[in-house]
C-alpha cells in the first residue's frame, strides 16, 4: 500500500496558528513511512528552508505552498482601520468586540457592511445577483476564504514572487490574495502575460462563462495539474467554492469553480474531513462537484497539530491571534483531528468522504499521490550549500570580478604603505588564492563598493568580526585594522574548508542605519536587495500576555503577572515559580494561575511575529525574488522571509550592517567639539598611545566607553592595566563568558603582573602564545598551536577547532591531533597540549573581532579624556551604554562638568555643550602635574613603572570637563513630539512665556511639565527652592497658572495680541538672559485676561523640584536624590562611594544609592548571580549578591528604587573595589521608619538577622567542559524596577526633608 | 420518529469503530456507520486533565430483523457511552 503524502500542513510557522516545528512534522511523516510532506504555511514560505532540510534529514521530498487568506475584494486594497491592528493587549479587545457588530471601513468586517455587499461579488464575478450572503463573522473559521497553492516541482520561484506579489498588493502583515493575481504567476512556462501588470485583468464579465468546456491551457496537462513549472490551487472547504458547496448553493459553486478554472491551469479540490459537525457532508457533496466537473480531488487533513493533544494550544494561538478571549465562536478548529494522521487513518478518511465506494477511495488517494509527486521539489534546488560546489548566488558586478579585486588591492598596497613590505605581499597573494578558488573576488568587490557609498556619505563605519583578520579586507578599505599588527589570520574568516559565504559585519551609526539601507537599495534597486527577517518567538512574559488575555484575564493583572517574571524562557514558567527567590515571595503559585502558567509553557519558542533582523542585508542579483519570498517590513524596507539561517542555506550574499549607538555617540560628540571648541578632530588618526587615555583606563574611570564601562569590565580594566592597544585586546577577550568561565583571567593576570613565571607546554609554541603570556585566549591562538604542532595548515586548523564546539567533534578532533601530531612532541607534551585546548573547547574569542572592537574602545577612551564634556553630550543623546541616563550625568559632574538645567533659550534637540565661566585652556598638561608636587615628583619613584602606577593613582578625574556644561534638551520632556521640538527650536529666542506659547505652540501639558523643571526660571528670573513665599515675585506655579490663561484665552478665540505685548517685554538683547529687575511680562496685556499676581501661589519646594525632574526628565538635574537622605545615611553610618577605595579588605560596610544597573550574567559556578550597581552621586558601588544571600534580598533588590546593602569590601586592585552583598533593605522603607519610629527603628531593621532562607533552585546547565551556568542567568534586560517611584517619600506633605541645597 | 433517551451503554468496538452494544438488555449488531462527528468541548472550562472531547456515531444497528438508527455518544473524560437517540 503506497503511503499517503499530506499535501496541506501548517508548522509553527504559520504564525499564532501551528503548533508543530518543520523538523518534528518531518519526523513524524518518516515514523509513519511516508515518503512526501508537504509545507503550506500561512501567508508566507517562513519555514520553507527549514522544511527543506528537515526533509533532506529525514529522507522523504518535500512538497511547497501556502496556505492564502483571499481578499475580500478583487484588486482592491483593502483599507485597515487603526484599531484593527493594535498591538495585542486586552485594551484592543473592546476594540474588536465593538466592530464584530459591523465598523464600517474595518478590514475583517468589511463584507458584513453595506458597502462591501457590492464589492464581495466582485470579486466572484458577476453574482451579485445570486442574492445577498449572510454577514460574516469577524473571528473563527468563516472570517475569511482561504486556498493553498502549490508549487509545481519547477514552480518554486514562480510561488516565491506570488508571496511577493500578494503581500504587495495587501496591507503590511496581511496579504491580499486575488484570483487575478494567482492567474498572473501560476500560468506556465509562457510566463505571466502581463508582467508586474496588476491592472484591470479581463473583465469578470468577459471571462464568466457558462460553458463548462475545458478553459484554455489544459491541453498540455492531461493531469489537470497545470504545467510543470506552474502553480496549483488547492480549493478546500475554506475557499469561496468551499464555503459556495457548504451553504449548498450548487450553482453558485460550479460557477465559482469555473472562474478558477478559467483563470488558472491547475485547480484541484480538497476534500477535508476533520470529523466536525458538518464536515463529511461538506467533502462528499465537494467530491461530488468535482467528479461532474471533471476537477481533480485530492483529500489532505489541513493538518496544524503533531499530536491531538496540541489542539489547546491552538485554541488559545487562534484567541491570540484574533485578539479574543477563548470562545468557541472565534475558534478555528472543531475537533482536535487536525493533526498530521497515518495513512491509515487518512485511508479511514477517505472511506467516510467516499462512502464506502472502494472504486472511488482509490481514485481519491491516486489523484492525491499523483499530485504530490508532480509537486515534489528536490531539496538541494532550495539549500544551495548542500551542492558541491555550493550555487551562491552574487550580485552581478558587470564585469569580471577577479583582475577588478587584485588591482583594489594593488592600489590599497600603495595606500597603506604596505607595497615594500614582503609579508604582506605574501598573505596577499596567499589570500587572494583562497578567494578566487572560491570564486568569491565578486562577493568583496560587492562589499567595498556598500562600505565605500556609507563612507562618502560621511557615515562613522568599522568593520567587525572575524572579517577584520583578512589583509584584503584592510587593503581595500572594507576596514581599518591591519591584520599584520595584531597577528590576525585569516583562516578564521574563509578558509578553503569552510562552506558557504564569509561573513562580513560593518558597524555604522545606529541613528544613521536606516541611511545605509537606503544606499545600499539605490546601489543595487529594490528587486536585488532585501532585508533579513527574524522569528520573535513567545518567551515567558509575551506568552503570559497571550495566554492571559485569551483566558480572559483583566488587561492589567495580566501585566502585572508578566512584568513579575523576568526574562525567561516560556517554559521555565512553572520552575522559576519555585526556583527564584523574588517569585516565590509573590506568591504567584497561590493565585490560582496554574491553567494559565501551564498555557503558556506550551507556547514556548514558537513564532509569535516576523520582525526586521537588526542588522542582516541580502544583496542580489536580478534572480533574489526567485529564491526568497519578501514582503514589507514596518519601515516599508523589503524584507525577506528568510531568516538568517536560511538565507546563509540559501546561498545568498547577507551583509552584516550593525547600529552602534557608540559610533553615533562618537559622530556627535565630534560635531559638539566643532561647535563649540572649534577644532577638527580626526578620529581614526588618532595615535593610539596615548598615556593620559590609558591613564584614564587604568583608574577604571571608564563609565560611557564603549565594551569597558561594566562593573566586572571596570574591576578588570584596573586589574590588567592596559597601556597598548594590544592590551586592550586582549582585555576585551578575556572578558567573554568562555575565558572567563574557563578561568583564564587569573593565570594571564599572574603572569603579567610577573607574580607567576611563563610557562609553554612545549618551546615551540612560545611564538604562538607569548602575546598572552602562555595563556590561550583566542581562536587564532587555537589554530596556530594545532599549525604548529600538527604541520597541517590553518585552513585545517579551523576546520579541527569548529568540531571542539560538540563531544563528539571533540572525540574526533582529539583522534585527529594525536594520529597527526609530529613525532618531535613526545606523549606528554601532546596531552598537555590537547588539554589546553580542550580546555578552551569553543569557546574563546576571535582576536580579530577584539581587535575590531578595540579600536571603538580605545577611541571612546580618548574622547572621554580630551573631550570630556562633548563625549558626555554623545553619550546622554545617544545612549550606547548600559546604564541609565543618570549614571553618565553623574560621572559628568565628577568629572568637572557643570549640568544646566532646561531653558527654553537655551536648549536645543539633543543635549549641547555650552562653556561655563572663562574658555579654558586646553589642557596639554597631565593632570598629575596640576596636583601637589609632592606626588609627582617624589624622589623615590624613578622607574617608568612606577611612574605610570603614581600617575594612574593620581589621576584626578575632575579635572576633565572643567569649564564645560552640559544642557538638558528639550526632547528629554516626557512625552515631547518631535514636531514640538522643532518648533521650540525654530522659535528661539523667546521673551516670555506668552511669546513661547504663542511661536512653538506646545500642547498644554508640556508647556506645563516645561514650567515644571525650570525651563522658564532664566526667562522669568525665578529662584525656587529657597524660602516658599517671596513677596510679589514670581514663581513657577505662577507661571503654571498662566498657563492655564493662555490656553483659555487661545481657547474662546481671543487673539493674544503680540503687538501690545511688545510694549512690556522690553529690548531683550540676543545671547542675555532677561533683564533682571525688571517686572517680567507673562501676563496678556489685554485687560479681561484673568490675572495672576505674581507669588500668589507657593514656590515648588527642592523636594518638589526633583520629583517634576524625574517624573519628567527621568533625571535629578537640581540635586541628587540621595542628597535628600544624607542626615539619615549619616545617621546609621553609609559609607560613600568615593570613600570605599580606604576601606580594609573585608570590612563590612553599609552603602546606599539609587539602583542604576542589575544583571544576572552567567558565571562560572553556575549560580544566579545578580550584579547590582548603586549611584549614591560620588561614583558607582558595585555589588554583588551570591545565591545564599538572594533567599532574603532578591526581593529587594529587584523592587526597589533607592537602596541600602550591607556588604563586604573586596578589594581587587590599585582602584578596584567591589563588595559581595550581605543584606539589603528599601531605602524608602528605612526613610518611612525613620520619621515615624526615629533612628531606634531604622537600627532595629538594620540589624535583623532573618534564618537563612531558601536561594536560588533549578538545575544547573552544564557544559562538557565542565563549566555551569545557571537556566536563570544570562536573560536578557535589566530585571525589576528601574523607574523611580512618583513620590521621594511614603511620609506626608509637610515633611519634604531637607531645605538647604546640597 | 425520534426518541431522546440519554441512556448508560455498553459497547465494543474494532478499530475504533462500535461493532455492537446493549441496551435495555438487548444485545445490537452494528451494520453500518451512517454518520460519525466529534464535538469539541470548551475544555478551559472543564477540569484539567479532561480532554474534553465527544465523540458521535450514527448507525445502522438490529436487535434481531429490524434494522433502526441510534446515535452513539462516547465521552473521552468518562470513556463512558450513551444511547443518545434512536430512530423506529
Amino acid at each position: 500500500m503506497t503511503s499517503f503524502p499530506h499535501l496541506h500542513v501548517s508548522s509553527a510557522y504559520s504564525m499564532r496558528y501551528g503548533t508543530a516545528f518543520p523538523h518534528a512534522l518531518a519526523r513524524r511523516a518518516a515514523e509513519h513511512g511516508m515518503d512526501i510532506l508537504a509545507l503550506t504555511d500561512r501567508d508566507g514560505l517562513y519555514g520553507a528552508l527549514k522544511h527543506a532540510q528537515a526533509c533532506a534529514d529525514a529522507r522523504i521530498s518535500p512538497v511547497f505552498g501556502v496556505d492564502f487568506a483571499l481578499a475580500p475584494f478583487a484588486g482592491a486594497v483593502p483599507a485597515a482601520s487603526e484599531e484593527d491592528h493594535g498591538p495585542l493587549s486586552g485594551s484592543t479587545r473592546p476594540a474588536s468586540q465593538r466592530s464584530r457588530s459591523a465598523a464600517p471601513g474595518s478590514n475583517r468586517s468589511a463584507p458584513a457592511s453595506g458597502a462591501s455587499l457590492a464589492g464581495a461579488p466582485r470579486a466572484s464575478g458577476a453574482l451579485g445577483a445570486s442574492g445577498p450572503r449572510e454577514a460574516r463573522p469577524r473571528t473563527g473559521p468563516d472570517a475569511e476564504d482561504r486556498v493553498t497553492v502549490l508549487a509545481r516541482s519547477g514552480g518554486w520561484s514562480r510561488l516565491c514572487r506570488l508571496v511577493t506579489a500578494a503581500h504587495y498588493a495587501g496591507v503590511r502583515g496581511e496579504p491580499a490574495l486575488t484570483r487575478d493575481l494567482v492567474a498572473e504567476w501560476a500560468a506556465g512556462s509562457s510566463g505571466p502575460s502581463s508582467f508586474g501588470h496588476q491592472g484591470p485583468a479581463p473583465a469578470p464579465g468577459a471571462s464568466l462563462s457558462r460553458d463548462p468546456a475545458r478553459p484554455r491551457g489544459l491541453r498540455g496537462s492531461e493531469s489537470g495539474f497545470g504545467p510543470d513549472d506552474g502553480l496549483v490551487v488547492l480549493l478546500g472547504p475554506r475557499s469561496d467554492v468551499g464555503r459556495a458547496v457548504a451553504a449548498r448553493r450548487d450553482e453558485h459553486a460550479r460557477t465559482l469553480l469555473n472562474l478558477w478554472r478559467s483563470d488558472v491551469r491547475g485547480v484541484v479540490i480538497e476534500l477535508v474531513d476533520q470529523y466536525g459537525y458538518r464536515d463529511a457532508t461538506t467533502a462528499v457533496r465537494m467530491l461530488a462537484l468535482a467528479e461532474e466537473s471533471g476537477v481533480p480531488a485530492v483529500l489532505t487533513n489541513a493538518a496544524r497539530y503533531l499530536d491531538p493533544a496540541d489542539h489547546q494550544t491552538g485554541d488559545v494561538l487562534d484567541a491570540a491571534r484574533q485578539l479574543v478571549p477563548l470562545h468557541p465562536r472565534h475558534l478555528d478548529r472543531t475537533t482536535s483531528h487536525a493533526y498530521l494522521k497515518s495513512t491509515d487513518e487518512m485511508r479511514r478518511v477517505a472511506h467516510k468522504v467516499c462512502g464506502g465506494d472502494q472504486v472511488r477511495v482509490n481514485r481519491l488517494l491516486h489523484t492525491t499521490r499523483a499530485l504530490a509527486e508532480a509537486c515534489v521539489i528536490e531539496p538541494k534546488d532550495l539549500l544551495a550549500l548542500r551542492n558541491d560546489p555550493p550555487g551562491l548566488h552574487l550580485p552581478e558586478i558587470g564585469r569580471d570580478p577577479v583582475p577588478l579585486l587584485r588591482h583594489r588591492c594593488e592600489d590599497g598596497l600603495d595606500d597603506r604603505g604596505l607595497r615594500g613590505d614582503r609579508n604582506a605581499r605574501e598573505r596577499l597573494e596567499s589570500e587572494l588564492n583562497i578567494i578566487e578558488k572560491k570564486q568569491l573576488s565578486g562577493y568583496f568587490m560587492a562589499v567595498v563598493g556598500i562600505t565605500d557609498k556609507i563612507r562618502h556619505m560621511g557615515i562613522r563605519c568599522a568593520i567587525r568580526g572575524s572579517g577584520a583578520g583578512s589583509l584584503v579586507n584592510y587593503l581595500i578599505g572594507i576596514g581599518e585594522v591591519n591584520p599584520l599588527h595584531h597577528g590576525l589570520l585569516m583562516e578564521r574568516f574563509l578558509s578553503e574548508g569552510r562552506i558557504g559565504l564569509p561573513d562580513i559585519d560593518i558597524d555604522v551609526e545606529s541613528a544613521r542605519r536606516l541611511d545605509c539601507y537606503k544606499a545600499i537599495y539605490d546601489m543595487y534597486g529594490e528587486a536585488r536587495v532585501a532585508c533579513v527577517s527574524m522569528m520573535e518567538t513567545y518567551r515567558a512574559r509575551s506568552a503570559l500576555r497571550d495566554v492571559g488575555g485569551a483566558m480572559g484575564l483583566p488587561p492589567h493583572e495580566v501585566d502585572a503577572i508578566a512584568k513579575a517574571f523576568p526574562h525567561i524562557r516560556a517554559r521555565q514558567i512553572t520552575a522559576s515559580l519555585k526556583d527564584l527567590p523574588e517569585l516565590r515571595e509573590s506568591r504567584l503559585d497561590e493565585a490560582g494561575l496554574g491553567r494559565v502558567f501551564q498555557l503558556a509553557e506550551k507556547l514556548d519558542g514558537l513564532p509569535r511575529h516576523i520582525a526586521l533582523h537588526p542588522c542582516g542585508v541580502l544583496v542580489g542579483n536580478s534572480g533574489l525574488r526567485d529564491r526568497t519570498p519578501v514582503e514589507r517590513s514596518a519601515l516599508d524596507f523589503p524584507m525577506s522571509q528568510f531568516d538568517k539561517d536560511d538565507v546563509e542555506e540559501a546561498g545568498l550574499l547577507k551583509l552584516d550592517v550593525l547600529g552602534v549607538r557608540m559610533q553615533s555617540a562618537m559622530a556627535y560628540t565630534l560635531t559638539e567639539i566643532k561647535r563649540v571648541d572649534d577644532v577638527d578632530v580626526e578620529l581614526d588618526a588618532v595615535a593610539q598611545d596615548d598615556d593620559d587615555t590609558y591613564d584614564m583606563i587604568c583608574a577604571s574611570r571608564t563609565l560611557g566607553c564603549f565594551q569597558i564601562e561594566s562593573p566586572g569590565q571596570r574591576e578588570l580594566v584596573a586589574k590588567l592595566e592596559p597601556r597598548t592597544m594590544d592590551d586592550l585586546i586582549v582585555d576585551i577577550s578575556l572578558f567573554r563568558p568562555g575565558p572567563v568561565n574557563s578561568d583564564m583571567v587569573t593565570p594571564y593576570l599572574e603572569s603579567r603582573h610577573g607574580w607567576r613565571a611563563v610557562s609553554y607546554p612545549h618551546p615551540s609554541l612560545r611564538a604562538a602564545l607569548t602575546e598572552t603570556n602562555g595563556v590561550v585566549v583566542f581562536h587564532e591562538q587555537v589554530l596556530k598551536i594545532i599549525d604548529i604542532m600538527t604541520e597541517a595548515g590553518l585552513s585545517e586548523a579551523e576546520k579541527v577547532r569548529r568540531s571542539l564546539g560538540d563531544p563528539a567533534g571533540r572525540e574526533v578532533a582529539r583522534e585527529w591531533f594525536f594520529a597527526n601530531v609530529r613525532p618531535v612532541y613526545d606523549r606528554a607534551t601532546v596531552t598537555r597540549a590537547w588539554e589546553v585546548l580542550d580546555a578552551f573547547g569553543a569557546f574563546g574569542f576571535c582576536k580579530a573581532h577584539a581587535a575590531a572592537f578595540a579600536l571603538p574602545t580605545y577611541q571612546s577612551a580618548w574622547l572621554k579624556r580630551h573631550h570630556a564634556a562633548a563625549f558626555f553630550a554623545g553619550v546622554l543623546t545617544h545612549e550606547p551604554g548600559m546604564y541609565p541616563q543618570r549614571v553618565i550625568i553623574d560621572e559628568a559632574r565628577q568629572c568637572g562638568v557643570t549640568i544646566l538645567p532646561l531653558d527654553v533659550n537655551r536648549s536645543s534637540r539633543h543635549w549641547t555643550v555650552e562653556r561655563v565661566g572663562p574658555a579654558p585652556l586646553r589642557l596639554s598638561v597631565r593632570p598629575s602635574s596640576l596636583g601637589p608636587p609632592s606626588s609627582s615628583d617624589s624622589p623615590d619613584s624613578p622607574g617608568e613603572e612606577n611612574g605610570y602606577r603614581r600617575r594612574v593613582r593620581d589621576f584626578r578625574a575632575e579635572d576633565l570637563g572643567r569649564g564645560y556644561g552640559l544642557r538638558v534638551p528639550f526632547s528629554a520632556v516626557k512625552g515631547v513630539s518631535e514636531a514640538e521640538v522643532d518648533r521650540m527650536v525654530a522659535g528661539q529666542p523667546y521673551t516670555s512665556l506668552a511669546d513661547f506659547w504663542d511661536r512653538a505652540r506646545p500642547s498644554r501639558p508640556i508647556i506645563e511639565r516645561l514650567v515644571q523643571v525650570g525651563g522658564f526660571d532664566a526667562l522669568h528670573s525665578l529662584r525656587p527652592g529657597g524660602p516658599r513665599w517671596r513677596e510679589g515675585e514670581l514663581t513657577r506655579r505662577d507661571l503654571v497658572a498662566q498657563v492655564g490663561v493662555l490656553e483659555r484665552a487661545s481657547a474662546s478665540g481671543v487673539k493674544a495680541g503680540s503687538r501690545a505685548r511688545k510694549g512690556y517685554t522690553g529690548e531683550r538683547h540676543p545671547g542675555s538672559r532677561a533683564p533682571v529687575d525688571e517686572q517680567p511680562a507673562v501676563q496678556l496685556p489685554l485687560g479681561f485676561a484673568e490675572r495672576i499676581e505674581p507669588g500668589e501661589l507657593p514656590e515648588m519646594t527642592e523636594t518638589e523640584m526633583v520629583e517634576a525632574e524625574l517624573e519628567i526628565l527621568g533625571i535629578d538635574v537640581s540635586r541628587h536624590v540621595m542628597s535628600f537622605h544624607d542626615d539619615l545615611l549619616d545617621a546609621i553610618g553609609v559609607v560613600r562611594s568615593r570613600d570605599l577605595l580606604a576601606q580594609r579588605n573585608g570590612a563590612e560596610v553599609l552603602v546606599a544609592g539609587v539602583k542604576v544597573a542589575t544583571q544576572t550574567p552567567a558565571v562560572r559556578s553556575g549560580q544566579r548571580v545578580i550584579f547590582t550597581t548603586l549611584d549614591d552621586s560620588t561614583g558607582p558601588v558595585d555589588l554583588t549578591f551570591f545565591e545564599s544571600v538572594q533567599g532574603r534580598c532578591a526581593s529587594t533588590v529587584f523592587g526597589s528604587w533607592l537602596m541600602v546593602a550591607r556588604g563586604v569590601i573586596r578589594r581587587t586592585g590599585t582602584r578596584a573595589v567591589s563588595m559581595r552583598a550581605v543584606d539589603c533593605w528599601n531605602l524608602v522603607d528605612l526613610d518611612a521608619a525613620w520619621r515615624k519610629d526615629g533612628l531606634e527603628a531604622v537600627l532595629a531593621l538594620l540589624e535583623r538577622r532573618e534564618p537563612q532562607t531558601e536561594g536560588v533552585g533549578g538545575r544547573r546547565i552544564e557544559y562538557a567542559n565542565g563549566f555551569r551556568i545557571s537556566p536563570y542567568s544570562d536573560i536578557g534586560p535589566t530585571p525589576g524596577v528601574v523607574t523611580p517611584p512618583r513620590r521621594l517619600w511614603h511620609a506626608s506633605q509637610g515633611s519634604s526633608g531637607p531645605t538647604q541645597a546640597a | 420518529m425520534s426518541r431522546l433517551y440519554g441512556d448508560p451503554i455498553e459497547v465494543w468496538t474494532r478499530e475504533g469503530q462500535p461493532t455492537q452494544f446493549v441496551w435495555r438488555d438487548r444485545l445490537y449488531l452494528v451494520r453500518r456507520v451512517l454518520d460519525q462527528w466529534v464535538v469539541a468541548r470548551e475544555w478551559w472550562k472543564t477540569r484539567e486533565g479532561d480532554p474534553g472531547e465527544r465523540q458521535f456515531w450514527r448507525v445502522e444497528a438490529s436487535p434481531g430483523r429490524d434494522l433502526g438508527s441510534y446515535e452513539l455518544r462516547f465521552d473521552t473524560a468518562s470513556e463512558g457511552w450513551l444511547l443518545l437517540r434512536a430512530w423506529d
